[in-house]
């Protein structure tokens, strides 16, 4: 009962088919706004009079006529030829190199099948009679730049260029995905085709979870071992304002934006969607409702303002939840520790954080303070070993480390250190101290660190509950 | 049955009184889909294919119910196959539909000559009304395959068959007709009903499913 009530708390978060149709695109997306998003021309236009990048235009063709006088030797090695008023990516012919010596012009797609000019006529006319718009109106055709993909993405997608789908509403980016072409999807980048969706942090533009088709939760992309969480999506703040953009000159009040990028310029708008699907929800593991009605109703002035807004609202979240999963909490490089002293007093440093040091060390004045100047002092008393051959050392080392462990109450063991600028001798205590809030009981040595920015490197051995993460 | 007295001047002028009971029944299927569209989440072709193929399925009466199933079935099998025959020649939509209806027709002309030669009556006399709406059915099948795919297409044409089949046992039921033809102003019941569907913003039920991983989350 529990858990019906949870769940039904849950499915209030959920945009549905119902809500999204009477509550967002009705009032929103008004019919004159919505013929940007259907005619994929006027869009591209419309994006370009406001400096908005979208691929080049190579050709159109709008009647048999213009098919007839079709110059083919203007087209490039390689382009996209698309329908004008299409849609799910039906309709589309991506070729990307043209075949040299053919008698005539031919190309290459993606599956290495040749393209003829009668096959690109055959589908022209297809187009024109009206087979991939809706209600198979007659449409018209063009041809595109082809945009290339970015390296890397190149390990995920299958064929195709992955996009990036976002949603605004009320100039928020309320949610994103990154969408991935697969075998099933036939190179496509939709959910319904059964591309791969995922959901991406929008602070950090990070990727989290993932949905491949309409239902499944994955981690890898199918059939390889490339995860597909913590991807980092390049020019994320770009992107986010580009979209933001759009639906500031589009006017579509509930807005799809579907980016791309290129490997050469950078993000490129493939086109803007009036009545984005609801996968999206899936694919990031949360409600769009939620979302839209904690954006609703604020007044957002800017498009930089939006973003902002976006990024504070709906993002952030990735760092709990990798804590979640890992069970590991994340820190810096440097973070500040509290040592507790011999007779509990605390005292509080900043620590360097060290994956490539074994052990933790302390700084010999720290210790003096924290009330280990007694065992420090009888450290000094034990005889140094003559040797620097390294061999004769390390042979040493256990002899040492038996002999004089707590030869002295306080003293937990010896330790020999080689470094660059040569071997030292160092006595270890136990020390416990707090990183992160937790509480850590450690062997640490003790050594000369005043010439050193931290008196305190915290080591592998005590890290075991930390991610480090190096740009924090 | 008592007829209101609207209807007894019709009957009299000789209208069938199952004009008139359809007639009354069709708003009450017609808002039977709205809610399996709204509620269950059953998109089926639209609104108009399977209302039309719930009247279909009637005229089948009686008995006939397993031959309206059985020629819905082959329709969507002919259909399907001619797709798979007609993607090689690369035609024009419009052709390739006509050549699409001209095989389902061929195929249903068939159907019944086999029904005929194996004496099964009910087959045989069935009026072309039904076999013609039937037929229909295909451009709304082939359209979905062309802009949707295959999978999509089968899952919309097997909504319709069950969002059919159930409108079918609705308007065949003799309590429901009976207090129709005495009743007739109870169907504008259905109009504070599609109000109310047509606000409707809850989930529907298909997505509960389709959402189930969220709500686990």
């Amino acid at each position: 009962m529990f858990h019906f009530l949870e769940s039904w708390k849950k499915s209030r978060n959920i945009l549905g088919m119902n809500a999204r149709n009477l509550d967002y695109l009705r009032p929103s997306n008004k019919k004159r706004a919505r013929r940007f998003a259907d005619d994929k021309m006027a869009c591209k236009r419309l994006l370009a009079k406001h400096d908005l990048p979208v691929p080049a235009l190579l050709a159109r063709v709008r009647t048999a006529e213009d098919l007839e006088n079709f110059d083919w030797s203007s087209l490039p090695g390689s382009f996209a030829l698309k329908p004008n008023h299409g849609f799910g990516g039906e309709g589309i012919v991506v070729v990307y190199g043209k075949k040299k010596d053919a008698a005539e012009h031919t190309w290459i797609k993606a599956d290495g099948s040749l393209v003829t000019v009668e096959d690109l006529k055959t589908h022209i006319r297809n187009i024109l009679d009206g087979s991939f718009s809706l209600a198979n109106i007659p449409d018209s055709a063009f041809f595109e730049e082809r945009l290339k993909l970015l390296k890397l993405l190149k390990p995920y997608t299958w064929k195709g260029i992955p996009d990036i789908r976002i949603i605004v509403y009320n100039r928020v980016p309320v949610m994103a995905m990154l969408r991935l072409p697969t075998k099933e999807s036939g190179g496509r980048a939709n959910l319904q085709q059964g591309a791969i969706g995922v959901g991406i942090d929008l602070a950090s533009g990070t990727t989290t979870t993932a949905v491949w088709g309409k239902n499944r939760i994955i981690d890898r992309v199918p059939g390889t071992r490339m995860v597909l969480s913590g991807i980092r999506i390049p020019f994320w703040k770009d992107i986010l304002k580009m979209a933001g953009e759009a639906q500031k000159v589009s006017g579509l009040g509930f807005l799809g934006a579907d980016i791309a990028i290129d490997r050469d310029r950078g993000p490129v708008f493939l086109e803007l969607n009036a009545r984005p699907g609801l996968s999206i929800q899936v694919a990031n593991l949360d409600g769009l409702k939620g979302r839209l009605e904690r954006v609703s109703g604020l007044a957002v002035k800017t498009v930089e303002k939006g973003v902002r807004m976006g990024m504070d609202l709906f993002g952030g979240e990735i760092e709990e939840e990798l804590e979640e999963i890992s069970g590991k909490k994340i820190i810096g490089t440097v973070e500040k520790v509290k040592l507790i002293g011999k007779d509990g007093k605390e005292v509080e440093v900043e620590a360097k954080i060290d994956t490539g040091a074994d052990s933790t060390s302390i700084d010999t004045e720290l210790a003096r303070e924290l009330g280990f100047g007694e065992v420090l002092d009888f450290f000094e008393t034990i005889p140094k070993p003559q040797t620097t051959d390294r061999t004769a050392l390390s042979a040493l080392s256990d002899e040492y480390d038996k002999k004089y462990k707590n030869a002295h109450p306080d003293l937990a063991g010896i330790v020999f250190v080689y470094a660059s600028n040569g071997f030292t001798m160092r006595p270890k205590i136990l020390l416990s101290f707090f990183l992160n809030g937790v509480d850590i009981s450690s062997k640490a040595s003790i050594v000369e660190r005043s010439n050193l920015q931290y008196p305190v490197i915290v080591g592998r051995k005590n890290l075991r509950k930390f991610l480090v993460d190096v740009s924090k | 049955m008592s007829l209101h007295p609207l209807f007894l001047n019709f009957v009299d002028q000789g209208v069938p009184v199952d004009t008139i009971r359809y007639i009354l029944m069709f708003p009450l299927v017609v808002t039977l889909v709205a809610f399996f569209r709204q509620v269950v989440g059953i998109k089926a072709f639209g609104i108009y294919t399977p209302s039309i193929v719930t009247f279909a399925f009637l005229a089948f009466d009686p008995g006939g119910l397993k031959y309206g199933v059985a020629i819905f079935v082959s329709i969507i099998l002919v259909g399907m196959f001619s797709r798979l025959l007609l993607r090689k020649l690369r035609l024009l939509y419009l052709p390739r539909v006509a050549i699409t209806l001209t095989i389902v027709a061929l195929a249903i002309l068939g159907i019944l000559v086999a029904g005929g030669s194996l004496h099964r009556t009910g087959l045989a006399s069935v009026s072309i009304f039904p076999l013609l709406i039937m037929i229909t059915l295909v451009e709304k099948f082939v359209a979905t395959q062309i802009e949707k795919g295959d999978k999509v297409a089968l899952i919309l044409a097997t909504e319709t068959l069950f969002i059919s089949l159930i409108g079918y046992f609705l308007a065949r039921s003799h309590i429901i007709a009976n207090f129709l033809l005495s009743y007739p102003w109870i169907i504008l019941f259905t109009i504070p009903v599609n109000i109310f569907l047509g606000r409707w913003r809850g989930l529907r039920l298909s997505e509960y499913v389709r959402f189930s991983k969220l709500l686990k989350s």
